[in-house]
């Protein structure tokens, strides 16, 4: 087998592209963990010690950073007193009921546009994902009227709901490309063997469990990270992570310290999720895009 | 075990028509190759025959049994796919049961009925490996496998062996005509590979373009085809066409090329005489039916040496007639030289006539 790797000649100008790699990943790497790094030491810390910073122009004042005295009394304000555990069950039941809602639907709709042929299929596909085009800020006026009218806001029905709404199309349409990779061949082996139409559908699903799986992670994560439809539909009854932490922020009091434990309780879980299906993440995006 | 008939059958893809009006009997325990170019149609009707494609017109009976409205696994079929549509996730011995599982038997009856194809095909070793550690043959024996387990009344072959490489297609083929000769199962074998249709199948029905060309032994279609068609996709070297004329001298019919002027035999001129009213022909006759020598003898004509190629146990021969080439197939012992005289001669015997315009065999 030939091997993948680009083949490369020394030349001058090849040795410096390599050290400006290295500086700006580097600085690429400061720049993104920095800001997490900062939010767990943070909520580490009393208010008093989160502000001791160094000046401008000190490196040795570095030390700083590090000294102060390990503190959970903002993770037991959030909990205790804020109410923080609703708030996460909230964010994992809407994140987790609307991931497996649009994978349920996603799958059989997106089996069904892989596997027919049926007048005004590319047009329907279009429209699928055209409802994805617009912004959601565009839609979020009528979509409040329609909840409300149907009495959704507030709930956690209403956000599952809307989460659906937004997650459904893009299941469709990146499942659609896990189905078109698996040859038809199998199914229709698995109906001659004796399967039923639906046994066949059955029997190819673990071919695109990464696909369900990297999908999965995904709906989560949109709902999970969601801000918007969280403050507005969810507002009142359905308060999820996000919200409750913005809500930390007063006019005469912004809670520094619980906002930082708030952004790691909010952080960690995903950070988790993606460690754990970070091989199947990777899998199943190029598999589905990429035909062998 | 059953008997197969395909009654006046038509499929339509939108307007096209891949298969038109096609009539095939196939008898019970029969091993039918259905030959022909891709695109030919042989697929979709095979495709028909197992379920997996409507059947536009016409009607396909098993046994006595009308199956145009049954699905594939009420028609108690087996296939062997071109790519094998194994099951990725699932062990070679899973492969194997899935058609058992499916009609529930009970677990010790499909454990030894695996055990007994594998031991048959060979891969009883490998029953635990998925088909990604499998190589070409293996996966095409589990394949096979999926198929036998069942002892269905019809195995329907979809190009099998076309994947493989030539040496173990050879060995493949000689394999497969013992098992269905062994099982006795009623066998229709699609294949665009004129070898195997011929060294394999009981009859073979040549189809192109979506039409029943000609149904025969082996023996029939190689020695007597219908058309220049099927004349010219059978047989590999493939066969030598001339354009000839037909004029008569002295009472008797001969063919004139601006190579050679050969009598036809009497029954051949009387066959011509009684069908054939034009006098432009085609003349087909097969590479080994040329014999090739760098001396004259009576009724030889001259031609010119291209390029010889010797095959291991044959020579091939390209030999320039006029503005036409002629294929040979002689000894490896050939002495001529490229670019050099030589003298053919042909079998009138064996030789064939078509219609210049319709292609169809005088004889």
């Amino acid at each position: 087998m030939a091997s993948k790797d680009v083949v490369e000649y020394a030349s001058p100008a090849r040795r410096i592209a390599n050290v400006a790699v290295v500086i700006f990943l580097a600085v690429y790497l400061l720049w993104t963990v920095l800001p997490i790094f900062v939010m767990f030491v943070s909520s580490l810390k009393d208010l008093l010690e989160a502000f001791r910073i160094p000046a401008v122009g000190d490196w040795s004042g570095i030390a700083l950073f590090f000294d102060f005295q390990p503190t959970f009394k903002h993770y037991a304000n959030l909990f205790v007193n804020l109410n923080f555990g609703v708030y996460f069950f909230n964010s994992v039941a809407a994140a987790l009921g609307s991931a497996v809602v649009s994978v349920t639907l996603g799958a059989t709709c997106a089996y069904a546009l892989s596997r027919t042929e049926f007048r005004g299929k590319k047009d329907l596909f279009f429209w699928i994902i055209s409802t994805r085009m617009a912004p959601v800020v565009a839609v979020m006026v009528p979509l409040y009227a329609i909840f409300r009218s149907l009495e959704l806001v507030g709930s956690l029905w209403g956000l599952i709901l809307a989460y659906t709404t937004f997650n459904l199309p893009f299941a469709i349409w990146i499942l659609k490309g896990f189905f078109d990779n698996v040859p038809y061949a199998i199914e229709e082996a698995q109906m001659v063997d004796g399967a039923t139409r639906l046994q066949a559908f059955r029997s190819i699903l673990p071919l695109v469990a990464p696909g369900i799986g990297a999908f999965l992670v995904l709906c989560v994560l949109f709902a999970w990270n969601d801000f918007l439809f969280a403050s507005i539909i969810g507002s009142g009854g359905a308060k999820t992570l996000p919200v409750a932490t913005k809500e930390l922020v007063q006019p005469q009091n912004i809670q520094w310290g619980s906002i930082m434990a708030a952004g790691v309780v909010t952080t960690l879980p995903m950070m988790f999720l993606g460690l754990l299906i970070r091989r199947y993440l990777v899998t199943g995006l190029t598999m589905g895009a990429v035909r062998e | 075990m059953a008997s197969v008939s395909i009654d006046k059958v038509w499929k339509y893809y939108g307007q096209t028509a891949a298969v038109k009006e096609l009539h095939l009997e196939v008898a019970d325990g029969e091993f039918v190759a259905v030959l022909g170019p891709s695109g030919c149609g042989k697929s979709s009707t095979l495709r028909m025959l197992a379920g997996l494609e409507h059947i536009s017109a016409g009607e396909i009976r098993f046994g006595p049994k009308r199956v145009n409205d049954l699905p594939p696994r009420d028609r108690d079929i087996a296939m062997v796919f071109e790519n094998y549509a194994l099951y990725p996730h699932k062990t070679v011995f899973d492969n194997m049961a899935n058609p058992l599982k499916l009609r529930g038997v009970e677990r010790s009856v499909i454990e030894e009925r695996v055990r007994k194809a594998a031991a048959i095909l060979e891969i009883g070793h490998l029953l635990e490996r998925r088909p990604g550690e499998l190589s070409g043959g293996q996966k095409q024996r589990t394949a096979i496998g999926r198929a036998i387990v069942r002892e269905p009344a019809l195995f329907l072959f979809d190009e099998p062996i076309a994947h493989l490489d030539a040496k173990l297609r050879a060995h493949m083929r000689g394999e497969l005509k013992l098992m269905q000769r062994r099982l006795g199962t009623t066998m229709i074998y699609v294949t665009h590979d004129q070898l195997e249709a011929l060294s394999m199948a009981d009859r073979i029905a040549v189809m192109n373009d979506g039409v029943l060309q000609q149904l025969g032994t082996p023996r029939q279609i190689y020695d007597h085809p219908v058309n220049a068609w099927v004349a010219g996709f059978v047989g590999e070297p493939p066969i030598n066409f001339l354009d000839c004329r037909i004029v008569e001298e002295n009472g008797e019919l001969r063919l004139v090329h601006p190579g050679f002027n050969l009598a036809l035999r009497p029954e051949q001129a009387a066959i011509v005489r009684g069908r054939y009213a034009q006098d432009e022909v085609r003349m087909g006759i097969r590479p080994d039916q040329v014999a090739i020598s760098t001396t004259q003898s009576p009724d030889s004509f001259g031609g010119r040496i291209l390029v010889t190629e010797p095959i291991g146990g044959d020579m091939l021969v390209d030999v320039s007639l006029g503005k036409d080439k002629v294929l040979v197939k002689t000894r490896p012992d050939f002495e001529g030289r490229m670019d050099g005289p030589c003298y053919l001669t042909l079998d009138r015997g064996r030789w064939h006539l078509f219609g210049k315009d319709d292609g169809v065999a005088l004889f």
